[in-house]
Formats: C-alpha cells, sequence, structure tokens
C-alpha cells in the first residue's frame, strides 16, 4: 500500500517578523460577510464556572458573539477579613493573611508583617529581610505557574497544567519544610519569622532553582511561537498605557502596557535596588504581551532567588525586641522574669503605637497595599488590604468590549486574579 | 426459601414459577433481611457507582487548590476514576464544595446541588465548608450542611491531597454499605428546593460560637464601640 | 555584644505594669504620627500656594514618611483634579474609609501616587456619621469606581457623582445593614437562621440589575422576565424575603448609624457591647 503524504501551509509559522514577533495570518478583509445585527442576549457566566478562577460572575450582553458589556459581580467569596482583623491581635492576623491571596501566601505574610513592623518602628534583621526576599520571589514563582497553567487549560492547552503543578508540588515541599504547611503558610510575625530555616532547606531551595528554568523552557517551547497560543491572544484584550494607569491597573497588567512601574524598583524595600534583576515591560497591552511578561519575570526571579541565596547572611532571624518576641523556652521556664515577659505577650499580645502605615509590595498580581491603623492596643483600629486583583478585575469590561465570547475567557485568564484577594 | 430451577433464590410471595426471581418492593425476604439478589445486585451497583465517581468540583477558595493538586499528577484522582471533573452538575456524582461559601454565595451551591441528579454524594472539604472555620463573621455560612445534605467531611485548612483522597475513601466505604432496597436515599426530592437543609433552631445551635471565637468578639478595647453584641456569642 | 533583654526598658516597664495592672489609655499610648509642616513635601507646599491655605485643614507624618494631608469635604473634587492634573497624581492606589468608632467621624482615604515623581500622597477626608456624602472622584481616576462602590457598601458613604453607585460585596438583598462600621457586630445582626433563610430566598431575577435586565426590555421580542418597575423590585427585595417560610412581623428596621435596637422577629435580646 502507497503512502501518501499531506503538507499544508498553516501560515503561522513560528517566523518572526520585522517587529520581532511571530507573523500572524491576516485578518479576513471586509465585506465578505453582510453586517448582521440582531437582538442582544444575555449571558450569564459563573459563579460556578471552570474558566472564572474562582467565584466571579460575569454577565455579558452579547451580540451575537461579540460582548457588547460586561459586567462583573463579585462578594460571593467575601470573607471580611478587614472586619475580622479589627477582633485579633496583631500576631493573630497572619493566618488570615494567607487565606486571602491564597496563590502567593508567603508574599501576603511579608507584606503584612511589613506594614506592622513600619507601623512600629521596627527593623527586622539581616537575615530576615534576605529570607523574605527569598520566599517572595518564590511565590510570585508559584504564583505565576498557577497562572501559567490555568491559563493553558482555558485555552485548551492541557499538558501544561500539568507540568507547572508538577512544579508546584515541588514548592509545596519547601513551603512544608520552612512553614509546616503547603498553602496557609502563616510564617511571619511582627519583629521576625515564626522560625528559621530548617538544616537542608536552603539548600534544597538551590537545588530547586537550579533545576526549575527546564520547565519554565518546556512551557516556553509548548506555548510562546505557538500558532494556537498566539491566535488566541495576540491582539486580545489590549489596553493602552493612559487608560491602563487610570484604571488602576498593576503588575504585569501594567507593565504590558508599557508603563514602566515597579514596586520593588519605584519604592523599593528591604535593599531591592542591591539586587541585580530587569524588569520586562511590554508594548501592546494584549494578552500576549502579559504572558511574555509574567514568563520573564519568573526568570528574573530566579535571578533575585539565586542571589538571596548567595547573600543569605547568618545571625538571628528575629529581632531582639522583648515587645514583640518571646524569650527562650529554656529562659521562660527557669526564670521568673522571662516567664512574665512570655506572660504578657501571650496573653494580651504585641502593641503598636497609635497612629497608621501604609506599605507597598510587588505582589505577584500586581501592587498589594497593607493599610494598617491603629489606636494605641494590641488590635488594629482598621486593616485595610489594597488587593490588586480587585482593582485589576475592574478593568475587565474595558478590555473585553468588542471581542468575542472565548476572548472573554482569555483576558480573565490573562489578568491573573484570584477572587480571595477580590472578595476579602 | 424455595429455589427455582436456576437455582437462584425466589420469594415465595412474589413468586413467578420459572421466571427470574422478583426483587420485592423493598427487595426484603419475609423475615426481612435483604434477599440475595438484593445484595448482589447492590454490590454490583455500589462498585460502579464508587469507582467512577465524577466530581463536581464546587472550589470557591483555597480548598480548591488542593483539591486541585490531588488532581494533578503527584496525587492522582485518576486511579480513583475521578479525572473526569464535571463542571456540569447535571453529568456529575459526587459535589466536592472546597472552600468557604458565603450567605451570597449559598443559593448558587444550593441550586447546583438541587440539579445533580440522582445519585448523587457530598464532601465538605475544608473547615470552612464543614464549619465555617476562621470565618465566624457576618457574611459566612457556618457549615454547609445547614443548606444542603453532606456524606463526609473532611477537616484540614486546607486539608492535603491525602487527606481528600482519604475523605473519598472515606465515601466509598459509605458506598459499599448502600442498597437499592433503601427507598428514600435516593429519591428526587422537590419539596426542599429553596429551603435550608436543617431547621432554623439547628442553625442557630450549630453556628453558636464555641472556645476561642467566645473570647475574640472584642475589639481594641481602646476605643468604645457600642457595637450590638448578641449575648449567646459569649457562651464557652 | 548585644544587651540582654532583660536590661531593657521597655521590659522593666511592662512588669511594673504587670504589678499595677493598669492599661494605658488611647491618650497616653506612644505615637506614630506627628504634625508637619507645608513645606516638608513639595505637593502640599504647592497645593496651599494655587488652592490656598484653607484647603489642607491638617498636614500629618505618620510612621516615618507617609504624609497626610486632610482635606475639607466641599472642595475635594476641586483639590483631586488639581492633584491629577498639576502636581502629576495619576495614580489612584485606594479609596477606602477608616471608622474609628464612639461616634467619631469617618474618615475617607485617598492614597495617591505620582508614577513620574515616585512619590505619594495621602489624602483624608472626614465625615460626621450624620453627614456621610462626599463628592465621587470616578469622574476624575476611573478606578475608584469599583472602590467607592466598596466603600458604600461596607461603610455607608454616599459618593456624589458616582455612575453606578450599589453594593459589591454583600447580596443585592442585604438587610443588616454596614458592615465594616464599628457598630455593627462581627458576625451580623440577624441570627444565623435569618441569613441563611435571606439567602436562600431570592429570585432568579434579583440576581440581575436593571441595568440588565433592560437589554430584554428594549427589544421588542418583550420577554415575559422583564423588571419594569426597580423601585418595586428594589422594595421586594428589601423586605422580609419573600422565600417560603418568610417570619411573621420580620420587617427591616431602618438603619440607624449606631445602637440600632435588635431586629424584632429575631427573638434574641441584644445589648451593648461592653469595652475590654
Amino acid at each position: 500500500m502507497s503512502r501518501r503524504t499531506i503538507e499544508y501551509d498553516v501560515r503561522t509559522s513560528g517566523q518572526m517578523g520585522a517587529d520581532g514577533r511571530p507573523v500572524s495570518v491576516p485578518p479576513m478583509p471586509a465585506g465578505i460577510e453582510p453586517e448582521m445585527h440582531g437582538e442582544h442576549m444575555l449571558i450569564n457566566i459563573g459563579p460556578q464556572h471552570p474558566a472564572t478562577h474562582g467565584v466571579l460572575r460575569l454577565v455579558l450582553e452579547l451580540d451575537g458573539e461579540t460582548v457588547v458589556r460586561c459586567i462583573p459581580h463579585i462578594g460571593y467569596l467575601h470573607s471580611s477579613f478587614e472586619k475580622l482583623g479589627e477582633y485579633r491581635g496583631w500576631n493573630q492576623i497572619v493566618p488570615l493573611t494567607d487565606r486571602m491571596d491564597y496563590l502567593a501566601p508567603l508574599i501576603y505574610n511579608c507584606a503584612y508583617a511589613m506594614a506592622v513592623e513600619k507601623l512600629m518602628g521596627v527593623e527586622v534583621t539581616e537575615r530576615c529581610k534576605v529570607l523574605r526576599v527569598l520566599i517572595m520571589e518564590m511565590d510570585r514563582i508559584f504564583s505565576h505557574l498557577l497562572w501559567l497553567g490555568t491559563t493553558a487549560i482555558d485555552i485548551g492547552a492541557f499538558t501544561v497544567f500539568l507540568y507547572t503543578f508538577q512544579q508546584r508540588e515541588e514548592i509545596y515541599n519547601l513551603h512544608e519544610g520552612l512553614t509546616g504547611a503547603r498553602i496557609t503558610t502563616s510564617s511571619t510575625r511582627i519583629g521576625g519569622m515564626m522560625a528559621d530555616t530548617p538544616p537542608g532547606w536552603l539548600d534544597a531551595v538551590q537545588k530547586w532553582v537550579d533545576e526549575f528554568p527546564r520547565t519554565l523552557d518546556e512551557v516556553d517551547t509548548l506555548l510562546t511561537n505557538n500558532n494556537l497560543w498566539i491566535g488566541r491572544n495576540r491582539d486580545v484584550g489590549a489596553i493602552g498605557p493612559e487608560d491602563a494607569v487610570d484604571l488602576g491597573l498593576t503588575g504585569a497588567n501594567l507593565r504590558a502596557s508599557g508603563v514602566p512601574y515597579d514596586v520593588r524598583k519605584d519604592a523599593p524595600y528591604y535593599d531591592y535596588e542591591t539586587y541585580d534583576f530587569d524588569v520586562p515591560i511590554g508594548e501592546h497591552g494584549d494578552c500576549y504581551d502579559r504572558y511574555l511578561v509574567r514568563m520573564e519575570e519568573m526568570r528574573q526571579s530566579l535571578r533575585i532567588m539565586q542571589q538571596a541565596l548567595d547573600r543569605m547572611p547568618g545571625g538571628p532571624i528575629n529581632v531582639d525586641d522583648p515587645r514583640l518576641i518571646l524569650p527562650p523556652k529554656t529562659d521562660a521556664m527557669n526564670d521568673m522574669e522571662s516567664m512574665i515577659h512570655h506572660f504578657k505577650l501571650v496573653q494580651h499580645g504585641v502593641r503598636a503605637p497609635a497612629g497608621e502605615s501604609w506599605y507597598s509590595v510587588e505582589s505577584s498580581k500586581g501592587e498589594l497595599g497593607m493599610y494598617v491603623v491603629s489606636d494605641g492596643g494590641t488590635k488594629p483600629v482598621r486593616w485595610r488590604v489594597r488587593g490588586p486583583s480587585f482593582i485589576n478585575l475592574s478593568a475587565l469590561p474595558k478590555m473585553v468590549e468588542g471581542h468575542l465570547l472565548s476572548d472573554v475567557i482569555a483576558v480573565n485568564a490573562s489578568l491573573d486574579i484570584v477572587l480571595g484577594e477580590i472578595d476579602r | 426459601m424455595a429455589e427455582n430451577e436456576t437455582g437462584l433464590p425466589v420469594h415465595e410471595r412474589g413468586g413467578r414459577g420459572n421466571a427470574l426471581p422478583v426483587l420485592e418492593a423493598g427487595g426484603h425476604d419475609k423475615d426481612g433481611s435483604p434477599g440475595w439478589v438484593t445484595t448482589k445486585l447492590d454490590y454490583v451497583v455500589n462498585w460502579a457507582r464508587r469507582n467512577s465517581l465524577w466530581p463536581m468540583p464546587f472550589g470557591t477558595a483555597c480548598c480548591a487548590i488542593e483539591m486541585m493538586a490531588s488532581a494533578a499528577t503527584k496525587n492522582d484522582l485518576a486511579r480513583f476514576g475521578m479525572e473526569r471533573m464535571s463542571f456540569s452538575p447535571r453529568q456529575a456524582d459526587l459535589f466536592i464544595c472546597a472552600g468557604r461559601v458565603s450567605y451570597k454565595m449559598a443559593p448558587v451551591l444550593r441550586k447546583i446541588w438541587d440539579q445533580m441528579p440522582q445519585p448523587k454524594w457530598s464532601i465538605s472539604m475544608g473547615a470552612c465548608a464543614s464549619s465555617g472555620g476562621v470565618f465566624d463573621v457576618y457574611s459566612m455560612v457556618q457549615g454547609i450542611d445547614t443548606i444542603m445534605p453532606v456524606d463526609v467531611y473532611v477537616p484540614g485548612c486546607p486539608p492535603r491531597p491525602e487527606g481528600l483522597i482519604y475523605g473519598i475513601l472515606m465515601l466509598h466505604e459509605k458506598i459499599r454499605g448502600e442498597s437499592l432496597a433503601y427507598d428514600s436515599l435516593r429519591s428526587e426530592d422537590d419539596e426542599r428546593v429553596g429551603r435550608a437543609n436543617l431547621p432554623a433552631h439547628a442553625i442557630n445551635e450549630l453556628a453558636l460560637p464555641f472556645g476561642n471565637s467566645t473570647q475574640q468578639n472584642q475589639v481594641s478595647g481602646l476605643v468604645g464601640t457600642r457595637a450590638i453584641a448578641r449575648p449567646n456569642d459569649r457562651q464557652p | 555584644m548585644p544587651e540582654s533583654y532583660r536590661d531593657k526598658l521597655e521590659f522593666r516597664d511592662a512588669l511594673d505594669q504587670l504589678a499595677e495592672g493598669v492599661d494605658r489609655g488611647p491618650a497616653q499610648a506612644p505615637r506614630s504620627g506627628r504634625e508637619a509642616q507645608a513645606d516638608e513635601h513639595p505637593t502640599v507646599a504647592a497645593l496651599t500656594d494655587a488652592l490656598g491655605a484653607d484647603v489642607v485643614l491638617r498636614h500629618e507624618v505618620q510612621s516615618g514618611d507617609e504624609h497626610v494631608v486632610f482635606l475639607a469635604a466641599d472642595r475635594l473634587t476641586e483639590v483631586m483634579r488639581w492633584l491629577r492634573d498639576s502636581a502629576g497624581y495619576d495614580f489612584l492606589k485606594d479609596v477606602t474609609a477608616v471608622d474609628y468608632g464612639g461616634g467619631r467621624p469617618i474618615q475617607v482615604v485617598y492614597q495617591l501616587w505620582s508614577i513620574r515623581d515616585a512619590r505619594g500622597l495621602r489624602a483624608k477626608v472626614e465625615l460626621p456619621l450624620d453627614a456621610l456624602e462626599v463628592a465621587s472622584v470616578v469622574p476624575i481616576w476611573s478606578t475608584a469606581n469599583w472602590l467607592e462602590r466598596e466603600v458604600y457598601d461596607l461603610f455607608g458613604v454616599h459618593f456624589d457623582g458616582h455612575p453606578d453607585l450599589r453594593r459589591i460585596m454583600m447580596p443585592e438583598n442585604y438587610a443588616e445593614g454596614h458592615p465594616l462600621r464599628k457598630d455593627f457586630p462581627l458576625r451580623g445582626r440577624f441570627s444565623r437562621a435569618e441569613q441563611t433563610r435571606r439567602a436562600l430566598s431570592m429570585d432568579v431575577e434579583d440576581f440581575y440589575i436593571p441595568d440588565e435586565m433592560a437589554v430584554y426590555g428594549s427589544g421588542e421580542a418583550g420577554t415575559s422576565r422583564p423588571e419594569q418597575d426597580p423601585a418595586a423590585a428594589r422594595a421586594r427585595l428589601m423586605r422580609s424575603g419573600g422565600g417560603p417560610g418568610a417570619e411573621a412581623g420580620a420587617a427591616v428596621p431602618p438603619m440607624r448609624p449606631e445602637g440600632a435596637p435588635g431586629v424584632p422577629g429575631s427573638g434574641e435580646e441584644l445589648q451593648e457591647d461592653e469595652r475590654a
């Protein structure tokens, strides 16, 4: 039996064009099909839906398949973290922070502790600073991996989901080694960390940092020059820089539109100005650019992690401040004063001076702001979380106007939202 | 018990001569115990049901991520026949509520549960779905069993994938013990649509604060709030 | 060599207080903020020059380097527009509110950032509890849309000029008030059973706002669905829920700023909270 070979020309062969971007098929010229209009249709997506990344409800007004208007409804996960924070001591709020952005819990733990430490005027130790930088970058990658997996699965590429989740399992092991929990880490305290790194943990992180780029390269091969991926993401959900700033977008969404704003560079904290890393900036502000920016951000985070591992100093992890840190257990058991000290701290908790503080941190989703207001007591008067996803999502209606229904899913995925942070 | 030619037992009351034995409504023998055929049929049916439970992942928050991790490669739900996550309730067997549920989400949850056809089971995954968890606040449902029936509760915040799998295996055991003879187990009950699963007094009782919650309902103390407190909130 | 913590003054202090059994009150608590002069922050200086010194009611510095200006509510739009156009604060990071409790005014807090100058400023407006209204800044920064909706939902502050001021976090038929106020109890005003009943008693149409329902109302193939009278729909929603098993007499009391007595029909005696 003879074999027949079929060749066909796909036109988007992954060749790079003159502008450095893959060449795509030119759009169908106008006039081929008659314009058709009809009655608009109301479609409800969610709140229970696989592709809404949580309990998000989108009500779309459609003209055929084109979105005329999109109205997001949120609040289906409103757990009143902020109100609950008013009834908890300063250290008791740390476990609450994990559950807001459960995809990058260590970033939230650190941001909250940093805000309260600023309010109190406490400077953490060098080791604590470098360790916090290390874990924040690790969780940035952690969150981007989930974004990558779920975005790919929304667009239809299932394999990437499995690859990224396998790498996330490695990070889960690292989380567990440091804090005892996979997701809800609760690892920071006011004035330091819950505990120092266990022996061998930093070597495990180093090993993971060495091995992770292989997976990134694999995913890169699968997606970046893939015609289907480009076709679904390029020129979809584009937003310009002025609109992006006006709508309050932050993070990769803002940088993909060409605005070079990154809190680590513009308002650096924890010696970020001494680390050597780049911030990728996009051009067109579409889904494809957001994808490229986040992929590159993961590589840059690896750079920062390597530098943090190299410069990790020794020394204590917690500040030596009796107002904040419990005494060593042997002292507390043997010495009356230490026991009283322990008692005061455990019964009443730490106290903050009256006043307020705002702390901005570059989280994986965007700019995370923690605003704490204190009246001098052991609990905050107000704890406000400026969740980046809340504001990023408010830009969604503008980004999907005029696009197709399936593009709504792609744009929603590319915004990288987490509902725990939106609904708080 | 009499036997017909085929050697299978036949109920004397319903006797059909040479035909296959008839399962009584209830499938019980005269002495009340389930008949042999009933038990064999139950065994086969339960085996088929528990080994291909198609989950409806009602994932809301952090537990959903652990549920996704249990479906991923390291803890693989496919070995239980559960990799086909059915996002349409019409095609699902197992409702896994993974994550906290707010009162705004409660009608959606109830509707999804009602849309699932029998046989259906439910797993309440995590502390928030089982009891409200850390969130004893104005907007959170204090346990989804106030809204819908629950078969297995998996504690944890979030439960590890191994924990969820343990809960699923526990459900397998529960399914093993079911019988087609129990009509009321699998009836499609329309009357309860829109109502809570538990009566009002039970909901209030279940939602009373306990343990630490009774001490953690005061604000900074340096500020007088004149908030309205409920004296029942202070019970130990 | 670091000195032992036992030698530190704060520790001695803490022990003394424990012996005396006295906790410091807010008047004696250490403060992290201080009054500031206008010229310490270039924007504040320029603002007082451009629009007059009386737009800035107070200027303080919190936590070392955070400048906070208190603005008058009546000139808010003017000042905000000036800040965006002339001072380069193109980025509104956050709009939120703080309720200090005890009858004190609620502060609406605006966190501003200038991307080109890499400089931030916090602006506050104090609103008395009986006049919780302020101009909306949505015409100036579009990002304020959802942020102001959240402040309205959780605090009850009304923003004049907001295009779509309605609840965002709580369900549309939420009748217990504004949750983040200090006089709102943590577990809500209604009993759990009542909260559950209200949650489950919504019809399908209640999930859609009138704006969305208008999509079908305008079509010529007039469907059986549209809610022609949004006011009636809202009134129906806010009543006792209307679902099966509505408790008799469970009418919703009007929202009072503080100290609302118990809801009739909930069957519980409610009393004032005590200080810790």
